[in-house]
């Protein structure tokens, strides 16, 4: 009796400890995975860090100094391009959120003359998105030139609220059909107008997705490349036109460089990071109902 | 007074006209006057003979002589487009695969309950939220540099031979590196799409005995198709407007090795100042993606009517 219940607790526990071993294998692969592929950026932060001299040598461990942020934050040339970069994201976010919202809305609670209207309108934006910024390159290099919107930051906001808008619509949409229609057809009866509906009823509602949304517009426009390397001018040049001018020193001022890097790259990763959540759900539940 | 007037108690109805639209209209316009007009325009330039070294030229209508001159003229003396076009073809084709075969493998690993898991997540997510030209750059200089980088540094440790990827494969490194970049959101969308399997389905498949690979290659897999097909969808999308890490690390290069169409809009406006010739390629560039995002959109349509 007593072998036997010691037989089975010997096998339990084997058992117990086969899964931990399988849980510890699984964890240290996963993290090994996940740390060499973030390794670029990894590096990327930590040769910023070092001196121009440390750079030459790839090592992780050196002795850190900020030596090199010093140099480039002192240097005027960079701050012309980040202060570009910070206009383009915060105005092209705000306006595309500002247009997308009551549009989504309407799109999603709205009654129009016509009940398919709601469906065709929906569809008419998402096949927008597919749209490449390729097919409007061509005129609007045309445009920009002979009205010299080059030398003007916010001819490029424009551009980039109209690419933005169905992004902001295709997301909020998605996170507009949790809202019972009861919900709103209560506040409707309440007197609330549509202005009131959207202010009160459901931004609260969808905080969330709004913030991720703004956000995913913010990370799309600070990486732009295309069109602001074809449509700007030196003094109205985003980050990542400043980044491509980086491609002809070969091994030179990689420190340099490297904290340039982090400083184009730190706000986008937070950004993205702390909405990362929100995302997901954005994204994948626009992404199969749409 | 204290009495409502009937006739205002009637009046919101009455007045009750379609006023929604108002709040898609301002959305519309800029839609449409940023994009599709843009667009439309393209298409008109396309047709047009227009040259900016030689403006006595001045832009004249060509019908559809542009065309021609990439499909059959310019072939029979190189095959210059047909090329750009293969290439860019591979590189899309590559990448892709790429991104949706591993975005799966590593959002299968990423799909366990392990402690900080949302650590690894997050790290893996990273490269997404980092800018083309970034990209490029870092890769180039701090690891694929023949001499201090970390990749001359491995093979040489491990007694390999170093190659310099830039001019031996170009297509194949900015398809690396795309990936590298791409297949977070791919991992994101598929990580998505495999916490809404419901459990219950993979329990009871585990109680009938079914192994590991039938769970994840048949189960699992066919579950989350569509949203593979969404994300090869936008991914097309996005790689359709690499610019900024062609330029970076190969510059179309070596020769017009790794040009791709989009690559190939600029030099025709940029270099070469044949503005009919650059609208050219873009209507064709968007003529062939809507055609391949139509096809992908078609099978997850059907694939959805199937499950419902």
């Amino acid at each position: 009796m007593t072998g036997r219940s010691e037989a089975l607790l010997r096998a339990r526990r084997n058992i117990r400890n086969r899964r931990y071993v399988k849980k510890t294998v699984l964890t240290v692969a996963i993290f090994t995975f996940a740390l060499l592929y973030f390794f670029p950026i990894l590096y990327m932060f930590l040769t910023g860090l070092k001196t121009e001299i440390q750079a030459v040598h790839p090592r992780i461990f050196f002795k850190p100094s900020l030596e090199t942020y010093d140099k480039i934050l002192t240097d005027a040339s960079m701050y012309s391009y980040l202060l570009n970069s910070v206009f383009q994201i915060v105005v092209s976010t705000l306006v595309s959120l500002l247009l997308g919202v009551p549009a989504a809305f309407a799109i999603q609670f709205g009654k129009f003359k016509k009940p398919t209207t709601n469906s065709s309108l929906r569809k008419w934006f998402i096949t927008t998105i597919l749209l490449p910024p390729v097919a409007i390159v061509v005129p609007m290099y045309l445009f920009f030139n002979s009205m010299g919107l080059m030398n003007k930051v916010w001819g490029l906001t424009i551009l980039y609220v109209g690419f933005h808008i169905p992004i902001v619509i295709w997301m909020i949409h998605s996170f507009m059909t949790d809202i019972p229609r009861s919900l709103i057809e209560a506040s409707e009866i309440d007197g609330c107008s549509r202005v009131q509906q959207i202010l009160y009823v459901v931004l609260p509602l969808i905080r969330m997705g709004v913030f991720s949304s703004g956000m995913l517009v913010a990370v799309f426009v600070w990486n732009e490349f295309l069109l602001s390397f074809t449509l700007t001018t030196n003094s109205t040049a985003t980050l990542a036109v400043f980044m491509s001018r980086f491609r002809e020193q070969q091994g030179q001022f990689t420190a340099q460089l490297s904290a340039s890097a982090t400083i184009c790259t730190l706000p986008a990763l937070a950004l993205g990071w702390s909405t990362q959540k929100a995302l997901v759900k954005g994204l994948t539940m626009g992404a199969v109902k749409g | 007074m204290l009495l409502p007037e009937a006739p205002k108690e009637l009046k919101p109805r009455a007045r009750r006209r379609y006023t929604d639209k108002y709040f898609v209209i301002p959305a519309i316009i800029w839609v449409a006057v940023t994009t599709q007009i843009p667009f439309l325009v393209t298409i008109v330039l396309s047709l047009l003979r227009w040259n900016l070294v030689r403006p006595d030229q001045g832009a004249t209508f060509n019908w559809f002589n542009n065309y021609a001159y990439f499909f059959w003229d310019n072939a029979r003396s190189s095959p210059e487009f047909w090329n750009i076009v293969l290439q860019t073809l591979l590189m899309t084709a590559y990448s892709l695969a790429a991104c949706s075969v591993f975005g799966f493998l590593v959002a299968l690993m990423l799909d366990h309950r392990i402690p900080l898991i949302n650590v690894a997540r997050t790290l893996v997510l990273g490269p997404f939220f980092v800018m083309s030209t970034t990209t490029g750059v870092i890769w180039k200089v701090t690891i694929l540099n023949m001499t201090f980088g970390w990749y001359a540094r491995i093979a040489t440790a491990l007694g390999l031979p170093i190659r310099e990827f830039i001019s031996e494969s170009p297509v194949m490194l900015n398809a690396f590196l795309f990936t590298w970049q791409w297949m977070p959101f791919f991992v994101l969308i598929i990580l998505g799409g495999l916490q809404s399997v419901s459990s219950e389905v993979l329990e009871s498949a585990e109680l009938d005995g079914c192994n590991w690979f039938n769970l994840t290659f048949r189960i699992k897999l066919p579950m989350i198709v569509n949203h593979i097909g969404v994300a090869i969808m936008l991914g097309l999308i996005f790689l359709s407007k690499e610019y900024g890490l062609i330029l970076v690390t190969t510059q179309g290069g070596p020769g017009k090795s790794s040009y791709t169409l989009a690559y190939y809009i600029r030099d025709q406006l940029f270099s070469s100042k044949q503005v009919g010739r650059a609208a050219t390629i873009s209507v064709i560039m968007v003529a062939v993606m809507l055609v391949l995002i139509n096809f992908l959109y078609r099978k997850i349509q059907s694939r959805i009517e199937l499950y419902d």
